[in-house]
Formats: C-alpha cells, sequence, structure tokens
C-alpha cells in the first residue's frame, strides 16, 4: 500500500514536472568580438538576460538588454552601446526558437545532452534566423544550458568604421550559459 | 640666429601638443567605470514606484531613466548568486513578479552577501532599461550596482 502511495506520488510529480516552464532571469550572455589580429581582447558579459524554456514543446526564449553588457573598458562599453549596437534606439536583443531535439532528452533522468537550437535572433532592430549548438544538462533534477554561435555583424546592419575594422571581428561569438528554476504558476 | 630661435619653439611646443594628446588618448582608452558608490543618483525613488512607471509608459520611462544613476529603495524578493559569485539583487513588491533586478559590481559583493531576503535596502545602480514579460512579471533593469548604506 504504502509503495503504491509512493509510486503514484512519483508519477505525478514526474508529470508536473515534464509539462512545465523553467526560466531565469539571471543567465549569462558573453559577447566577444575580438579579431584574431587584433590585440586586445573585445569582449562582454552580460549577466541578466532572461530565458524561458518549455520542456513539453522544447520552445527556448532570450530577452537581453544590451545596455547591460559589461566591458572592461569604459570607453569600449560606450562604443558599444552609441556607435555600432544603438541601445537607446535599440534597447533589448530577443531570441526565440526551439530545440530540434527535444524528444531525444529525458528531463527527468540526469545527464548531458548535446542538442540544436534553432529561432529567430533581432537586435539593432534587425533579424536575422541563427542555429546554435547547445548543450542540456540535467544534474540532480535541475536543469542547465549552454549554447555556443555566431552571427555575422552585417546581418543585423552593424557597421564598423575602416579605422578599427582590424581590431573588430566581423562576426561576434556569443556564448550563453544558464541555470533554470521551474517557473511555478 | 632669431630665425633657429624661433623654429626650436615651433618644434617644441608641437612635441608638447603631440604629448598631451598621447597622454590623453593613452588614459582615455585606459579608462575603467567610475565606482557606483561615487556617482551621484540623478533619481532616488521607492523600487515599485520606478516599476509602475515603466509599466505605465515604458518608452517615456526609458527616455528618463536609460543611463542614469538610480537609487531605489525595497524590500529584498530575491539574493540570487552564481556559479562565479557575482551577486543579483531583486527589490520589490512580493505579492507581485514585477521587481528591480539589480546586478551587483563585483567590487561590492561583499556588502550584498550581507543582505538577507525580506530586509529593506536602498541600491544604486545605472539603468539598463525594462523587460517585460507578462508570464515572468516584467523587470527594471540596473547594472553596476551596489547596496547604498548612505541615507
Amino acid at each position: 500500500m504504502k509503495n503504491l502511495f509512493v509510486t503514484t506520488f512519483a508519477v505525478f510529480a514526474a508529470m508536473t514536472c515534464l509539462g512545465q516552464k523553467f526560466y531565469t532571469k539571471n543567465a549569462q550572455i558573453n559577447f566577444d568580438a575580438t579579431s584574431s589580429s587584433s590585440p586586445e581582447r573585445i569582449e562582454a558579459i552580460n549577466r541578466t538576460a532572461t530565458c524561458v524554456v518549455d520542456t513539453k514543446n522544447g520552445n527556448i526564449q532570450f530577452a537581453v538588454l544590451m545596455k547591460g553588457f559589461a566591458f572592461e573598458r569604459a570607453l569600449m562599453e560606450e562604443h558599444f552601446n552609441e556607435n555600432y549596437m544603438e541601445s537607446d534606439k535599440f534597447p533589448k536583443a530577443e531570441f526565440k526558437g526551439e530545440i530540434k531535439d527535444n524528444d531525444d532528452i529525458n528531463y527527468s533522468k540526469d545527464g548531458i545532452y548535446p542538442v540544436k537550437v534553432k529561432g529567430k535572433l533581432t537586435m539593432h532592430g534587425e533579424s536575422d534566423d541563427v542555429d546554435a549548438e547547445a548543450k542540456i544538462i540535467i544534474l540532480n533534477g535541475k536543469i542547465s544550458a549552454a549554447a555556443d554561435f555566431t552571427v555575422k555583424l552585417s546581418d543585423y546592419k552593424i557597421s564598423i568604421p575602416g579605422l578599427v575594422a582590424d581590431k573588430i571581428s566581423k562576426t561576434a561569438r556569443i556564448t550563453v550559459t544558464c541555470s533554470l528554476e521551474p517557473l511555478k504558476n | 640666429m632669431k630665425r633657429k630661435k624661433i623654429i626650436l619653439y615651433v618644434v617644441l611646443s608641437l612635441l608638447l601638443v603631440l604629448a598631451a594628446a598621447a597622454i590623453y588618448i593613452y588614459i582615455e582608452y585606459n579608462r575603467t567605470h567610475e565606482d557606483t558608490a561615487r556617482l551621484k543618483a540623478d533619481y532616488s525613488l521607492a523600487a515599485t514606484d520606478l516599476i509602475k512607471e515603466f509599466e505605465t509608459n515604458e518608452q517615456a520611462s526609458n527616455k528618463k531613466y536609460w543611463d542614469k544613476v538610480i537609487r531605489v529603495e525595497g524590500t529584498v524578493k530575491e539574493v540570487a548568486k552564481d556559479d562565479k559569485g557575482f551577486y543579483s539583487l531583486a527589490l520589490g513588491d512580493t505579492s507581485s513578479l514585477s521587481a528591480v533586478r539589480c546586478s551587483i559590481d563585483s567590487v561590492h559583493s561583499n556588502e550584498a552577501a550581507a543582505v538577507k531576503k525580506g530586509n529593506f535596502i536602498a541600491i544604486k545602480g545605472i539603468c539598463s532599461g525594462f523587460n517585460a514579460d507578462e508570464m515572468l512579471g516584467s523587470d527594471v533593469i540596473l547594472v553596476r550596482s551596489m547596496v547604498d548604506t548612505k541615507k
């Protein structure tokens, strides 16, 4: 009898867990546009990105405020916001997409699941398709995710003046890491 | 003789100007962010009022507060520390999902470590905008923040 109760409970727990949304408001996004010939690093980190994952259908969303990208050098950060991203006009970047192999992930079993994420990234007022290699990590029932992809800055109408063209890469490498919490409704 | 002197002066002053420019560029290039603790707040208000203002008119509030130093007071809803030791504090009404989310500058981690959920505190930071989300609650984000203990 006791066993039955435990199993029923476990099944219910697993069921509620499966159809749930997971989120974080402290996702980290790293932006790296260092060109291979540049002696200095052009990179920034943002720790206040929002991320929501629906484990049922694999939908995934990110939202991040451009002004939250922190560079080591103040001048670089000002140029990033004022000249390149025009953050006052386009304060936000968004990604909406889906985990392609969501059905292969067993969210209730610990493991590292390599997946592909496909979707649309909007920044600087422009949208473009993005394909990313990602990892969904389940450890002790907690979900975290990591992804890595490059974007061509010209696809988002971000132009780099000739004077600094040798320092700033034409593509930016974006790395995302986040650990997710279940969303309680 | 006189001519030589003039040339010498001209060359010398040119060199001075060049040196000044080089020093300026060097300092400007290596400039780091000013510590938020030393910045004077442009606006000082309750966290809940700031959220309300953004919720009623995001565009106007963005114009008003974006890139400005803001000091907010409120109840701590959440203290989060990431795997690299960076703190993020959320202030606001516990009955609502919305909050003012402040990512704490690493030089001020110590003060943030002492903060507990439910404390009433003031935080000073630079406003990076508003993240509206119906499902998760909307957030006003402050970056390079620090817990402000001064009255």
